[in-house]
Formats: C-alpha cells, sequence, structure tokens
C-alpha cells in the first residue's frame, strides 16, 4: 500500500494556503510514487551518506560582506504601489487579532 | 525592408552609417512583436511606446530586444506568466536590464514563458500556449519559450532568458538558434524572479554565437545587490572570440550519445544521434580532439530526480511571498489566511501547485534526509563526475533532447523513460554552475536540432570558441523559422 494518501497531500497543500481539486490531487500522488521511486534509486547508492551535500554551484564561492554604508531604502509610495489595498502609509489586511 | 534578421554587428553597422534609424528598427520590431503574438502567443506585453536611443560605439545601442517576463523591468508590467503577479509592476530594473539599458538597447516587449520558469514545455503561461514558429502543432519547450520563439521569428535579435534546469539551452534547440547561460554568478540574479537560487542563472537566446557573446558581455557586472555575481571585468567574450580552436580537446558520453541505449528509439532519435556523430566529425576538421567517455549510468539516471527534488525545495522556499498581500491582485475574504489561500488556490496553475506540495514534502524535517540532502549529496557526485572530464577536456559535447521540438498534443505522462537522461542532462550544466551553450546542428523532418557544449566554470571562453567555430563548419547561424507545412 502506497505511503503517500489524499489526506496527506491535502494537508501539505493546506499548510501552503494552496487550493486542490480532486484531480490535482490525484497529480500529486502519481508524481510522489514516481519520485519515490527513482529517490529509492539514490538511496541505493554505495556510501551516499558519506558525501557531504551540495547546497551552491561553486564550491570556491566566498562570501564577502560589504562596506557597512547606509543606502537609500525603497520609498514608501513605491512599496506600497503594488499592494491591493493601501491606506495612509500602510497595507491595509483583514484583522487577524481579534 | 527587413533588418531585424540580421546580426547584432551588421544592424549596428547599418546604424553607425545611417542607412537605418533606431526608430525605423523600433517600428519593425513592433509590427513583428505583434504578427508574432498573434500567430503564437509569444509575449505578456508589446511595449508599443518604445523610444529610440541615441546610436554610440555600443555595439546594442538603438537595437530592439525583448526580456522575459521574469526580469523585473522598471514601470513595466512583470508577471513571471502567473496569474498570481498578473498586475505587477516593478519600480527597479533587474541589474542585466539595467546595464543593457546603459548601453542604450532598447527593449520592446516581454516575453511569455512557462509560469515563473517551473515548466519546460512552454504551455503554462497565464497567457496561454506558446507555440514554436517553425511547426505551431509544436512546443518551443521552456521556461524561456517566447523569448526563443520571438528570435527565431526574426523580431529581433536577442532577448533575455533564463535557465534553471535547461530553460535557454532546450528552446534555443527547438527553434532553431543559439542559448548561452554563462558561469553562475557572471551574471546578477538582482531582479530575477527566484526560482531555485542555486540553479538559477541568467543568458541569452540569439542566432549565432558572436551576438552572445555580445550580449552577455553587456549584461554581466559584479553587483552589490547579489552577492553570488562575481567581478568579471578581465573577460571579454567578444574581442576573444576565435576560431582557432585546433588541438583542443572535447569529449561526449556514451551513456547518453550510443544508440544502444536506446531499444525502442524511433526514427528521430536515430536521426539525432547520427547527425550528432556526424558533426563531431566537422570538429574534428577543424583540429579538435574527440574521445568517447564513460559515466556511472546510476548517477545519470538519479539527476531528473535530483532536479525535481532540489528545484521544488528551493521554489517552495522562495515563492512563499506570493501572498498577494503586498502584491499581486487582492483576494477579497474576512480572514487573512482566507485571503492567501484564494489568492494561490484561484492563482496558480496546477503544475505550480504539484511543485510546491513535493518541495513542501521534500522539506519536512521527517523527510529531509531521504529526499532533499540525499539528491543534493547525488547532485556532488554528478557535478564530480564532470569536474573530472574537465581535467582532461576543454568541453562536454552532447546532443540536445531526444530530437526535434515535440507535438503540443503529446501527452507528457507518457513519456520514455529510457530517454530521460537524454533530455534532462543539460541539468548538470546547472547543478555545477557550468557554462553551457546550444547553437543549432541540423534538421531532421525540417525541424531544427541542436547540440550543447559546456565547459568548466569560468572557462566561458573556451566553450564560445568551441562554438564558434563549430558554427562556423555548419550552415544554421542566423537562420529565421520557415513554417512547414505537415
Amino acid at each position: 500500500m502506497s505511503k503517500f494518501t489524499k489526506e496527506m497531500v491535502n494537508d501539505l497543500a493546506n499548510k501552503l494556503l494552496i487550493g486542490l481539486t480532486e484531480e490535482e490531487n490525484k497529480m500529486v500522488l502519481d508524481e510522489f510514487e514516481e519520485i519515490d521511486k527513482q529517490i529509492a534509486k539514490i538511496n541505493s547508492i554505495p556510501n551516499i551518506k558519506d558525501v557531504v551535500p551540495m547546497t551552491h554551484c561553486l564550491d570556491d564561492f566566498k562570501s564577502e560582506l560589504r562596506e557597512d554604508i547606509a543606502t537609500e531604502s525603497i520609498k514608501i509610495q513605491d512599496a506600497l504601489r503594488n499592494s491591493g489595498a493601501t491606506e495612509a502609509r500602510e497595507i491595509v489586511v483583514p484583522k487577524v487579532v481579534n | 525592408m527587413n533588418y531585424l534578421n540580421k546580426s547584432i554587428t551588421e544592424l549596428h553597422n547599418l546604424l553607425i552609417n545611417k542607412e537605418v534609424t533606431s526608430e525605423e528598427l523600433i517600428k519593425e520590431a513592433l509590427t513583428k512583436s505583434h504578427e508574432v503574438n498573434a500567430k503564437y502567443n509569444a509575449f505578456v506585453t508589446i511595449l508599443d511606446n518604445a523610444k529610440p536611443t541615441e546610436i554610440t560605439d555600443d555595439l546594442l545601442s538603438g537595437i530592439p530586444f525583448g526580456i522575459k517576463d521574469n526580469y523585473s523591468t522598471k514601470d513595466i508590467l512583470s508577471t513571471g506568466s502567473s496569474n498570481t503577479l498578473n498586475n505587477y509592476v516593478p519600480f527597479f530594473d533587474a541589474t542585466a536590464v539595467a546595464n543593457l539599458k546603459k548601453h542604450n538597447a532598447v527593449p520592446v516587449n516581454k516575453t511569455a514563458m512557462d509560469e515563473f520558469g517551473l515548466g519546460g514545455t512552454g504551455t503554462t503561461a497565464h497567457t496561454g500556449i506558446i507555440k514554436n514558429p517553425w511547426d505551431p502543432t509544436r512546443m518551443c519547450a521552456g521556461s524561456s519559450a517566447g523569448s526563443a520563439c520571438a528570435v527565431a521569428s526574426g523580431v529581433y535579435p536577442y532577448a533575455l532568458g533564463s535557465d534553471t534546469g535547461d530553460s535557454i539551452r532546450k528552446p534555443a534547440a527547438y527553434c532553431g538558434i543559439v542559448g548561452y547561460k554563462p558561469t553562475y554568478g557572471m551574471i546578477s540574479r538582482y531582479g530575477l524572479f527566484p526560482f531555485a537560487s542555486s540553479l538559477d542563472h541568467c543568458g541569452v537566446l540569439t542566432r549565432n554565437v558572436t551576438d552572445a557573446a555580445i550580449v552577455v558581455d553587456e549584461m554581466k557586472s559584479k553587483d552589490d545587490k547579489d552577492m553570488t555575481s562575481w567581478d568579471s571585468s578581465n573577460i571579454n567574450l567578444y574581442k576573444n572570440l576565435t576560431k582557432d580552436i585546433k588541438n583542443k580537446k572535447v569529449c561526449y558520453i556514451k551513456e547518453i550519445c550510443d544508440i544502444n541505449n536506446y531499444p525502442n528509439a524511433n526514427q528521430e532519435l536515430k536521426k539525432h544521434l547520427d547527425n550528432f556523430y556526424q558533426t563531431l566529425e566537422k570538429l574534428k576538421e577543424i583540429g579538435v580532439e574527440v574521445k568517447e567517455e564513460s559515466v556511472d549510468k546510476t548517477l545519470l539516471n538519479a539527476l531528473a530526480s535530483v532536479y525535481v527534488v532540489i528545484s521544488c525545495a528551493e521554489a517552495t522556499s522562495n515563492l512563499s511571498n506570493l501572498t498577494g498581500i503586498v502584491f499581486g491582485p487582492r483576494k477579497d475574504s474576512t480572514n487573512i489566511f482566507e485571503t492567501m489561500k484564494k489568492h494561490r488556490t484561484e492563482g496558480f496553475s496546477p503544475l505550480i501547485k504539484r511543485r510546491f506540495i513535493i518541495g513542501s514534502y521534500v522539506l519536512q524535517s521527517e523527510n529531509q534526509e531521504r529526499y532533499f540532502r540525499n539528491a543534493q549529496r547525488v547532485r556532488r557526485l554528478l557535478v564530480d563526475e564532470w569536474l573530472k572530464l574537465f581535467t582532461k577536456y576543454d568541453a562536454i559535447i552532447l546532443p540536445v533532447s531526444t530530437g526535434p521540438a515535440k507535438k503540443l498534443d503529446q501527452n507528457e505522462t507518457i513519456k520514455n523513460e529510457e530517454n530521460t537522461i537524454l533530455e534532462e542532462h543539460l541539468q548538470i550544466g546547472n547543478f555545477g554552475g557550468f557554462p553551457s551553450i546550444t547553437i543549432p546542428n541540423g534538421f531532421i523532418n525540417n525541424l531544427p536540432v541542436g547540440i550543447n557544449i559546456t565547459g568548466n566554470r569560468y572557462n566561458d571562453q573556451t566553450v564560445l570558441n568551441i562554438a564558434y567555430a563549430l558554427e562556423q563548419q555548419m550552415n544554421y547561424q542566423n537562420q529565421i523559422a520557415r513554417e512547414i507545412n505537415n
């Protein structure tokens, strides 16, 4: 029996604040089965646990800190201009705390 | 007069000699943009008010170009081809765009793409399916589908793309043009909508290698706003372009190129691989040593899953700011979580939803080790294989995909598993941040096919020089799509 269930997929979707149709749920389940099959191949690679995970393209990448110089920040009007609901200098949202 | 099927240097000379004006080129590009959009659905926005610029010694001055819609463009709609950003107008330019504008380049449209770059077919843009200009019943591949379609249609000599798996290089092959992604970080990603930050590259689609060198020279810079960008000011790709590549060494990989790997190969695949080997002969004719190498197939078999796991995980994190609150169309509700849920449920395509759920699953603490960390481990093993080859060779040369562009009505679920490595191997270029270019190398059933050249990090010049020299041995540079009749 599959370890992936419709309920599990819906739970993951809810955590992401995404609603799924029945058809979309089924598509996720099918894809999970496929990925899990492939991941089993990865897990069968000998000594895989000894390999250091690669998190970045460039192994020689050196992180450099910028000089601590103040720069101009985003203008309030610019920050607000793509929001669907604003008031004065603020973005309006539904009430969060009752 | 049709000017925009010409190369950048040809257009520059015409502009300098006042045989054409920037205004005339823009007018032609806009007329073609509307025609191409009506036929192939290549654009999100056409900038009908684009203004001419001063013609200077800069090769790009006064010449129109296109921008993929996941690049932020100041005061211009930038949607990433998603309904969740269908009204988003940035207040700044991506650094790559700003760099081109400094050289008086003229943007004339924003090109459609797979939603946020997460697809490889050109079929998930919120504006509809992007069709291949050689055959509108076929796909362009993706995600830089609109850019590839426009360049192949002769709208302008170049368009910007982005490449997280093969999103520049596969559409280039399917549309018979050149697609180049330089070494990771050579071009700043500031202002590019992030998909998977450890894999995302900026790049360009053109109709010849010289134009790719010219454009990337002007796009690239070390940028304080992208800590992963690096100083490439000592690299001048165009100036150092040469077809003298005698004594260079390249290899191809048996497990990808040998027809015996594909017991169920169709005629297209057989012809594609035959054509690949014929192209290798052309390299040998100009003094390049070409050898076959072998790579552990267990690793190659894992590459597609490695890509899905890593890219979905990073995408889930990167795109979590799509709430519809700060930007994007607001969905009214009495509850903030319902507001966000409505925004995402109604805005995302089914593909994006699947990708996010997979990304979320592999990042759950109980799953991280089995999925995400192990995918990162295999990423390293695959990159190490490529790095080992680069100690012996200047580049790896491989066929792109399994043949020409696929039919749009071809059911994705009947993908042939034995072809997966051939379809997906370009992703290794993203795993390692390697410079990688696709150029056209022939036709199968009157449709273009491509070949890819990938080199070691920072060795972009060698990669471009091999591509440039090989391009001269063939007759496919500067080609414009000729719609075929089925």
